[in-house]
C-alpha cells in the first residue's frame, strides 16, 4: 500500500470520532449481513401481539401488525448498505470517468463536461429522482440509478480538479512520452492517483444516497419489496400517538449510520489535511511581563532595533522545532541591515518575532528586543504597560512592514485608497477623509503610482504596481523602521530591481531603518549596509556589506556568494547546497553536513563567535582563515553602486 | 455597469438549462411506461379533455414536434391541468408558494445566520476541545433525517408536553386577521421552523467554520493585524468579508438541497406549501402535479443560482466577464 494510504489510516485511527465511527459502521454491516443467520423473527412475520411496547419478547417493541422492529430494523440496514454502496459506487464510476476526461483532454472536451456537470449541479436532485420514481415505479434498483445519476456530477468535478493538478506531473509526462496511449496514462496513472479524495467523499455520497432513500421512501415512493427504514418511518408516522417505538428505532438507526459515514468522512479528510483542524484562528493571547524597573528613559543614542538571543519555537505536532535559536543583531537609527538565507533557516520567522504576528503554532522562548532602548519584548514575553503592550503603541506608527505582495497581503475585495483611509484613520481619529485622501496622494507620487490607481482593487494592479502598493501601505504613517519580508520575490528581475532601487532611495529620503529579509543575496546587497547570514535559525555571519562580499568568513556565505550569477563575467557553474537537514546536528557546527571544508572540530564543537574586527563576526572554526581569501566570484554590479 | 453586463450574461446562460431542463422532464414522460396522454392528462381525464391533450401536445406527430408543442405550452405558463383537482397546475403552485417561502426562508434565515455566527466563533479557536465537539455536533445535526426530527419534535412537544400544535399553519377556528393570527401561525411555525433549522444549521457552521479559518490564514489578515487593527475589525472586515464568498457559493448551489428538507418537513407537519402538495399528488398519482412541480423548482433553483451569482459578484471585486 502506499505510504500516504498507511499514514491516513494511522492519523484517522488516532481521532475518537474516527474510530467509533468506523467502529459504528463494522457493527452495521456486520448486522446487515449476518441478517439472515441472526435467527431473528421473519421481519415480514404478523404476529396477534399488535403494539407491543419494547420489552424482552420485542427488544423493540412490535408495529400496527405485529411485527418485530428490531428484525425489522437489522433487515433495512441492509437496504441502506445496498443504496450507499451502489448509488456511491455508480456514481463515482460516472463521475471519475466523466471527470477524468474533461481534466485530462481539456479545450472544448472540458468546456462541454464542465458545463454539464454545472447544469447537473443545478437540477434539483431531490425532485427529479421524485419524478422519476413517480413515473417509473418505485423499485431499489431504480432509486439507486436515480440517487447516482443526480449525484455523480460532484464526483466528477473533483476529479477533474484532480486530474488538471496530476497531468503535469513527471510520471505522467514520462508515461505520454514513451509513447502510451491516453487511456492507458488515465486508467493506470491519473486516475489512481488522484482518487483519494474522491473516495473521502464517497462517504458523503453515501450519506446523501440514505437520506434521499429514506426520504423518498418516507413519501410513500419506497421500493414495497424491501423493509425499508424510511418505509417504516412512513408507517410508524400514523400512529405517531399510539406506538412511538415504531418511528423511534429506524431514525435512530438512520442517524446513527449517516452520522458515522459523515464523521468517518471528516476524520479521513482532517487526517489527510491536517492544518484544516488548527489554521488560522485568533491570535493566541500571550503571557506578558511588566517592563524592568531599571529601564533608562530612551536616549537618542539607543540603536532603534536591539535583540538579543531571541529564539522562537514552532510546535509540530509533538515536536518543538526551534526557528529561531539565539539570534542577537542590533540596528542603528537610520540603518539598513539585510538578513539572508535559504528558505526554512528562520528569517521570516525573525521577522514575524520582531513585529509580534507569529503563528499561533510559535512561540518566542527566549530573548530580548528593546526598541529605542526600551523593552518591547522581555525573556520571550511581550511587555505590557498599562493594560497594553508596547508593540501595539509601535504598530504601523513607528514599525510598518513590507510583506511579499503577490501573497494576497492586501485584501482582495477593497479597494487600495480605501485600506490605506482605514488605516490612517484608525491612528489619526480626527483625520477626514479628504486629509486622507492627500496624504494617499503624496505617498503614491512618492513612491511612484499613478493616482489613478487609488480606486483599483490589489487584483487590478500589475505586481509591480500592487507590490509598491504595499510599499506605500507601509509609508502612509510614516514610521521609523520598516520591515519588508522577501518584497521582490515572484517579481520578475527588472521589476524586482526597480522596487528595490525605490526602496533603498525611500529610506536615504525618509531617513528609515529597513530590515530586508530575503533569499538573494543580491536584493539585500543593493539596499543594506549590514547584511546578516542565517542559517538553521542563527546568524552566522554578520558583517558590512561591502566587507562580506569581499571577505565572507563563514563557508556558507561564501557558497551564497559565489552562486550568485553574474551578468557581466565569465559563465561558471553555480554552486549549489544540499538543504538545511536534520543533520544541524546537536554539538558541533550546524553546517558541518553541508560544509566542503568541515574537520573532525566542527562536527564535535560548536564553533565561537569570531570576531574579524570591523563588526565583522562570523561563527566558524576557520573564520580567520576565509576572511583571509577572497571569494572566487564576480562581484555583482549593484554592491558596488548601494555601497560606494 | 460591470454588474449589469455580468447579470445579463448570466440570465442567457440559464436559458440552454432551463432548456435541458424542459428536456429531461420530456423525455422521462415519453420514457414512462404507460400511454402519455394518460401521464399529461391524468388517469380517468374525459375523452374531451384527453382529446384536446392530444391536439394540444401534437401526441400524434414526430417526437422533435411533440417536444416543440410542450415547450410552446410551457412558454404560455401551462402545465396542464390537476388530475385530481381538474385546476390548472399552475395555479395550484401559485397557491401553495407563499406557505413554502414562509417556513423556508424563515428556517434559512435562521440557520444561516446563526451557523455563520457559531462557525465564525469557532474558526477563531480552532482545535480546541470546544470547536472538536461543535464539529462533531453539527456533523450529527445533517445526518439526521429532517422529517424524522419533525416526528420526534411532534411527540415531545405536541404529544406529550402539548405546548404547541402538531400541524397545519392556523387553528382551525382560529383568528383569520390581526396580531392574534401572526402569533397563531407562529405558534404553529416553531416545530417546523425548528426541525428545518437543526438540520442546516449543521451544514452552515461546518461551512462558515472552515472558510473562516481559511481567510484567518490568509496574509491579508497578518498584514491588518500587523497594521494594529482590532480583532473585532480584522474578524469583519478581513476574515468574514473575504469568507462571505465561499458561504455565498454553496448557499445558492445548495438551495435545491434545502427545498428538499422542506418537502420532507412540510409533510412531516401538514403545511400547506408545496411540499404538501408533492407528496398529495404522490400519493394521488397526480403526474402533471408532479411534473409541474419538478419545473417550478428547477426554475426556482437556477433563479437562486443566478441571485447567487450576482450576489457574488457585488462581493466580490475580482468577478469579471
Amino acid at each position: 500500500m502506499n505510504p500516504t494510504v498507511i499514514k491516513t489510516i494511522r492519523a484517522t485511527a488516532r481521532s475518537w470520532t474516527g474510530v467509533l465511527s468506523l467502529a459504528l459502521l463494522l457493527v452495521i454491516a456486520a448486522a446487515a449481513l449476518a441478517a439472515p443467520v441472526l435467527g431473528l423473527p421473519d421481519p415480514a412475520d404478523m404476529a396477534f401481539d399488535l403494539y407491543q411496547p419494547p420489552g424482552a419478547a420485542h427488544w423493540l417493541g412490535t408495529d400496527n401488525f405485529g411485527r418485530d422492529i428490531f428484525a425489522r430494523v437489522v433487515w433495512g440496514a441492509r437496504v441502506a448498505l445496498i443504496v450507499a454502496i451502489g448509488a456511491a459506487l455508480l456514481s463515482i464510476l460516472i463521475g471519475s470517468a466523466l471527470g477524468a476526461v474533461a481534466g485530462y483532454f481539456g479545450g472544448w472536451v472540458d468546456g462541454l463536461l464542465s458545463r454539464v456537470f454545472d447544469i447537473f449541479l443545478l437540477i434539483p436532485t431531490f425532485f427529479l429522482i421524485l419524478l422519476i420514481v413517480a413515473l417509473f415505479g418505485a423499485s431499489l434498483p431504480l432509486t439507486i440509478v436515480a440517487i447516482a445519476l443526480t449525484t455523480w456530477p460532484r464526483s466528477a468535478r473533483l476529479m477533474r480538479s484532480q486530474v488538471l493538478t496530476l497531468k503535469s506531473r513527471v510520471y505522467v509526462q514520462a508515461a505520454l512520452a514513451a509513447g502510451a496511449p491516453h487511456w492507458w496514462v488515465i486508467l493506470r496513472h491519473v486516475i489512481p492517483n488522484g482518487i483519494a479524495p474522491i473516495v473521502t467523499d464517497g462517504t458523503i455520497l453515501m450519506g446523501m444516497a440514505i437520506l434521499t432513500e429514506a426520504g423518498l421512501s418516507f413519501l410513500g415512493l419506497g421500493d414495497q419489496n424491501m423493509v425499508s427504514w424510511g418505509s417504516m418511518i412512513f408507517e410508524g408516522q400514523r400512529h405517531l400517538r399510539l406506538a412511538p417505538w415504531m418511528s423511534i428505532a429506524p431514525g435512530v438507526a438512520l442517524l446513527v449510520l449517516v452520522a458515522s459515514l459523515n464523521l468517518l468522512g471528516d476524520s479521513v479528510n482532517f487526517a489527510m489535511n491536517p492544518q484544516l483542524r488548527t489554521r488560522g484562528g485568533a491570535p493566541k493571547r500571550r503571557r506578558g511581563v511588566a517592563p524592568p524597573a531599571d529601564e533608562p528613559a530612551a536616549t537618542a543614542g539607543a540603536p532603534i532595533l536591539q535583540v538579543t538571543d531571541l529564539r522562537l519555537e514552532y510546535a509540530a505536532g509533538d515536536r518543538r522545532i526551534a526557528a529561531v535559536d539565539g539570534v542577537s543583531f542590533s540596528l542603528p537609527r537610520g540603518g539598513s541591515l539585510g538578513i539572508v538565507g535559504e528558505s526554512g533557516c528562520g528569517k521570516s520567522s525573525l521577522g514575524s518575532a520582531l513585529l509580534q504576528t507569529m503563528p499561533n503554532n510559535a512561540e518566542l522562548t527566549g530573548g530580548t528586543i528593546r526598541y529605542d532602548g526600551r523593552a518591547i519584548v522581555l525573556d520571550g514575553k511581550p511587555v505590557i504597560e498599562g493594560g497594553r503592550s508596547r508593540i501595539e503603541a509601535l504598530r504601523w506608527t513607528r514599525m510598518a512592514t513590507i510583506f511579499q505582495s503577490a501573497m494576497n497581503a492586501l485584501n482582495p475585495v477593497t479597494t487600495v485608497r480605501r485600506q490605506m483611509v482605514d488605516t490612517l484613520r484608525l491612528h489619526r481619529p480626527g483625520m477626514t477623509r479628504d486629509e486622507a485622501t492627500a496624504r494617499i496622494g503624496e505617498v503614491f507620487d512618492m513612491i511612484g503610482i499613478p493616482r489613478s490607481r487609488m480606486n483599483a482593487y490589489p487584483h487590478q494592479l500589475s505586481g509591480g504596481m500592487r507590490q509598491r502598493a504595499m510599499i506605500a501601505l507601509s509609508l502612509i504613517l510614516e514610521p521609523e523602521l520598516v520591515i519588508a519580508d522577501e518584497p521582490t520575490t515572484a517579481l520578475d528581475m527588472l521589476i524586482q530591481d526597480q522596487i528595490l532601487g525605490e526602496i533603498a532611495d525611500l529610506r536615504e529620503r525618509l531617513n528609515l531603518s529597513l530590515i530586508l529579509v530575503s533569499h538573494d543575496m543580491g536584493a539585500v546587497a543593493e539596499s543594506c549596509e549590514t547584511v546578516a547570514v542565517m542559517y538553521a535559525g542563527r546568524i552566522v555571519e554578520i558583517a558590512p556589506t561591502r566587507r562580506i562580499f569581499d571577505r565572507p568568513a563563514h563557508p556558507y556565505s561564501r557558497t551564497l556568494i559565489s552562486a550568485l550569477p553574474s551578468l557581466t563575467g565569465p559563465l561558471e557553474t553555480l554552486d549549489s547546497l544540499p538543504a538545511t537537514g536534520s543533520a544541524a546536528a546537536e554539538g558541533g557546527c550546524r553546517f558541518a553536513h553541508a560544509c566542503p571544508a568541515a574537520t573532525a572540530l566542527c562536527r564535535s564543537t560548536p564553533p565561537p563567535a569570531v570576531q574579524l574586527g570591523g563588526n565583522h563576526v562570523a561563527e566558524c572554526h576557520y573564520a580567520e582563515e576565509f576572511a583571509a581569501e577572497p571569494v572566487d566570484a564576480a562581484e555583482p554590479t549593484a554592491t558596488e553602486e548601494a555601497c560606494a | 455597469m460591470r454588474l449589469l453586463r455580468y447579470f445579463l450574461f448570466r440570465v442567457l446562460q440559464m436559458f440552454p438549462i432551463a432548456l435541458f431542463i424542459v428536456v429531461i422532464n420530456f423525455a422521462l414522460i415519453h420514457m414512462a411506461p404507460g400511454d402519455v396522454s394518460i401521464l399529461l392528462a391524468g388517469e380517468g381525464a374525459d375523452p374531451d379533455y384527453m382529446a384536446s391533450v392530444r391536439e394540444s401536445y401534437g401526441l400524434d406527430k414526430p417526437l422533435i414536434q411533440q417536444l416543440g408543442a410542450y415547450i410552446g405550452q410551457l412558454l404560455q405558463g401551462d402545465l396542464g391541468l390537476s388530475f385530481r383537482t381538474r385546476e390548472p397546475v399552475i395555479d395550484i403552485i401559485a397557491e401553495r408558494v407563499p406557505a413554502t417561502l414562509l417556513l423556508a426562508g424563515t428556517a434559512l434565515v435562521l440557520a444561516s445566520v446563526l451557523g455563520v455566527l457559531v462557525g465564525t466563533v469557532m474558526a477563531r479557536r480552532p482545535g480546541s476541545a470546544l470547536d472538536a465537539a461543535v464539529t462533531t455536533i453539527s456533523i450529527s445535526l445533517f445526518s439526521i433525517p429532517v422529517f424524522w426530527l419533525g416526528l420526534m419534535l411532534i411527540l415531545l412537544f405536541a404529544v406529550t408536553l402539548r405546548w404547541l400544535p402538531s400541524s397545519g399553519m392556523m387553528s382551525v377556528a382560529g383568528p383569520r386577521e390581526g396580531l392574534a393570527y401572526g402569533l397563531d401561525v407562529a405558534r404553529h411555525m416553531i416545530l417546523p421552523v425548528l426541525s428545518l433549522t437543526a438540520v442546516w444549521l449543521g451544514q452552515y457552521v461546518r461551512l462558515s467554520r472552515s472558510s473562516v479559518s481559511e481567510t484567518l490564514a490568509e496574509p491579508y489578515v497578518t498584514t491588518a493585524r500587523a497594521i494594529g487593527f482590532s480583532e473585532r475589525r480584522v474578524m469583519t472586515g478581513f476574515a468574514l468579508r473575504n469568507a462571505l464568498l465561499p458561504i455565498v457559493t454553496v448557499l445558492g448551489l445548495e438551495l435545491g438541497l434545502l427545498l428538499s428538507g422542506a418537502v420532507l418537513t412540510e409533510t412531516v407537519f401538514s403545511w400547506p406549501g408545496l411540499g404538501r402538495l408533492i407528496y398529495e399528488a404522490i400519493l394521488s398519482r397526480d403526474t402533471p402535479v408532479i411534473m409541474g412541480a419538478f419545473l417550478i423548482m428547477s426554475f426556482t433553483v437556477m433563479l437562486a443560482a443566478l441571485l447567487t451569482d450576482l450576489l457574488y459578484a457585488t462581493l466580490d471585486p475580482r468577478v469579471r466577464l
